[in-house]
């Protein structure tokens, strides 16, 4: 990196731009002479762009323009396009006016809804604490992040051995004070809560480090300024630094929600989406439907459905943001 | 979270600290705050990392079916790399994640230099077609994948998990490289091209050369989803001798009485390659960058 400096500077110099390329630039030529390199090197640019594009469209694309072929089709997740029968819509109208679909889609809602805003909670409520003078500061931040860092299959399997029987850690803990065979993967609304608060805990690393980034650019002037002001810390906390982050959150709660929408494994891992389908996200459901029950039609309209709402609840975050910018 | 926005705003603030690396330096208080924090901090993440460490310690624990003993012992390892298939399936994920980590990074670095450099209708098209991308779950795009693999004898391969990764990694890639190119300043190429430099050669030597936080990011990125997926192998991956670890790590579960020692130790094993990345590249790794840029365009 500085070997690269230092020539660059060296020939700058030697433009006469300025000893090593410290003084002031001449930017009127040389910018328009560069961007008539950067525009007339289509080609290249093209180049660059063009594996990406191709793999892109093949890998993303495709898939996506069959998966809406499949879900007007009754196939199963072997037959050939051109080997199914085309069904039109019914798919749609079969998945809209089962029930299993509405408990699905009522569990994704609230699977959703705690995973983004609890892991905003703890991530942000961490990023303060984190922000102040703690001895060994950094080996908190990295040992927080280890939900995030080590592998879904490992802290599923962890967090199974603590609930798996009767005589597994967590039961044991709620026995103690008088709750006696707590079952978390029996019950259906004690399963639905373990896997929110496992959702939670993987999550809350991404926010803590969205949010940290967020904090450490803002302007620590602000605070002087509200304290005498008279502000006081909770003022100054919903006042000055919720709207100084609101970018980053949203951004924070967009991608978070995109997650949580799209989390496979979280579920499937720990409940399977059981017991009686209580734990059922859309996601899982279009699994089940394609690769469980083979009915690829009916899974790939769920998934369709899924992403509709999904493209249109980003979009409208995504507007927050552009209001957001402007002011 | 409000105790440290009083002991914040009390801080006498001078004008030394007022640069952007500020934030730390401003909010100091007594010792008793920060003892009274530490301990708090210690607390919590204790708490939060408790599995992680009941995994790694019930691994080195004798397992209940086969002896009575307690106390440290490696015999769970020795175990599940003599008598199991998990030495096989561990060269699988690595062959895996290096093809994803390698290709992506190909790919997206050119790519995220046009995203960044370029700035017209059809780069615009382009970036919101990775939006797009991006919002879109893996499972809609898994079953025709699934489809088209089988046609092409694919299925069942290490190749076809590798390809639905470069697939999936591809828009978060570019995009990270994106915000990273953005980073370096155009002047610096303006003045290889001065001197005649082609696009291409500021691109290597210029660009390149300076992204290797970038790359870094991009490539701990990739490897982590590919190390870390548990869809695509369940889907893909059917016979036993190209499963990766985690769909291998599913076959130790029995319907009752799982032996947690063994289950335990192939976990270890699965997590310690993401711990040490994280350990020693974690600075190069900024989730920050990829909000930014999903933001600015």
């Amino acid at each position: 990196m500085t070997a690269t400096n230092a020539v660059e500077g060296l020939k700058r110099a030697r433009r006469g731009v300025g000893v090593a390329g410290r003084g002031p630039a001449t930017p009127s030529p040389r910018g328009r002479q560069g961007r008539t390199t950067l525009g007339r090197s289509w080609g290249t640019l093209t180049a660059f762009a063009l594996p990406s594009l191709i793999l892109l469209v093949l890998l993303n694309l495709f898939p996506v323009i069959y998966a809406f072929l499949q879900s007007l089709q009754n196939g199963t997740p072997s037959t050939l396009p051109w080997e199914a029968d085309f069904v039109g819509l019914q798919n749609y109208v079969t998945v809209l006016t089962s029930p299993q679909f509405w408990q699905a889609a009522e569990f994704t809602l609230v699977f959703t809804i705690v995973g983004v805003f609890g892991s905003w909670i703890v991530g942000l409520g961490l990023a303060l604490l984190l922000r102040t003078r703690i001895p060994a500061n950094t080996v908190f931040k990295v040992l927080l992040l280890l939900p995030w860092i080590v592998p879904i299959v490992v802290s599923s399997t962890a967090w199974n051995w603590l609930v798996a029987t009767p005589q597994s850690p967590l039961p044991v803990l709620f026995s103690w004070f008088g709750l006696d065979n707590v079952n978390f993967l029996g019950d259906p609304l004690l399963a639905q809560i373990l896997v929110c608060v496992f959702k939670v805990w993987i999550s809350f690393p991404f926010m803590m480090m969205m949010m940290s980034a967020a904090l450490a650019s803002v302007d620590t002037n602000v605070y002087e300024a509200a304290r005498v002001d008279g502000a006081n810390s909770w003022q100054t906390f919903t006042g000055i630094t919720l709207p100084m982050i609101s970018r980053s959150t949203y951004i924070a709660w967009i991608l978070m929600t995109i997650f949580c929408v799209n989390d496979f494994p979280t579920i499937f891992l720990l409940t399977q989406g059981g017991p009686v389908n209580a734990t059922t996200t859309l996601i899982v459901l279009a699994y089940q439907y394609a690769f469980q029950n083979l009915q690829t039609g009916i899974g790939t309209a769920i998934a369709f459905i899924m992403t509709a709402v999904l493209v249109l609840i980003s979009v409208v975050l995504y507007r927050q943001i552009k209001k957001v910018n402007i002011e | 979270m409000s105790q440290i926005l009083h002991a914040d705003s009390q801080a006498p603030v001078t004008l030394g600290r007022l640069d952007s690396k500020s934030g730390k330096a401003d909010i100091s208080t007594g010792q008793r705050g920060k003892w009274w924090r530490f301990l708090l901090i210690l607390v919590v993440t204790l708490l939060i990392i408790a599995p992680i460490i009941a995994v790694v310690v019930l691994s080195t624990q004798p397992s209940q079916s086969t002896s009575s003993a307690t106390g440290f012992t490696l015999a769970n390892y020795v175990f599940v790399f003599t008598q199991t298939d998990v030495l096989l399936w561990l060269q699988n994920s690595i062959i895996v994640a290096l093809a994803t980590v390698i290709v992506a990074v190909a790919v997206a670095a050119p790519a995220g230099y046009v995203l960044s450099r370029v700035r017209n209708r059809l780069v615009s098209g382009y970036s919101l077609i990775l939006f797009v991308i991006q919002s879109l779950p893996v499972v809609t795009a898994v079953i025709p994948l699934f489809i088209t693999f089988s046609v092409l004898g694919l299925t069942n391969t290490l190749a076809s998990v590798a390809i639905v990764y470069i697939g999936s990694t591809m828009s978060v890639a570019i995009w990270m490289m994106a915000a990273y190119i953005d980073s370096i300043p155009i002047s610096l190429e303006e003045a290889a091209w001065m001197d005649g430099a082609s696009v291409f050669g500021s691109f290597t030597r210029i660009v390149m050369r300076n992204s290797l936080p970038g790359i870094l990011s991009t490539a701990i990125f990739s490897f982590l989803l590919a190390w870390n997926d548990y869809l695509i192998a369940l889907i893909f991956l059917q016979d036993q001798s190209v499963y990766t670890l985690p769909k291998g790590l599913e076959t130790f579960f029995q319907q009752n009485a799982t032996d947690w020692g063994s289950v335990m130790a192939v976990a270890v094993v699965m997590m310690i390659p993401p711990v040490i990345v994280f350990a020693f590249l974690n600075k190069y790794f900024s989730v920050g960058g990829i909000g930014g840029s999903l933001a600015g365009r």
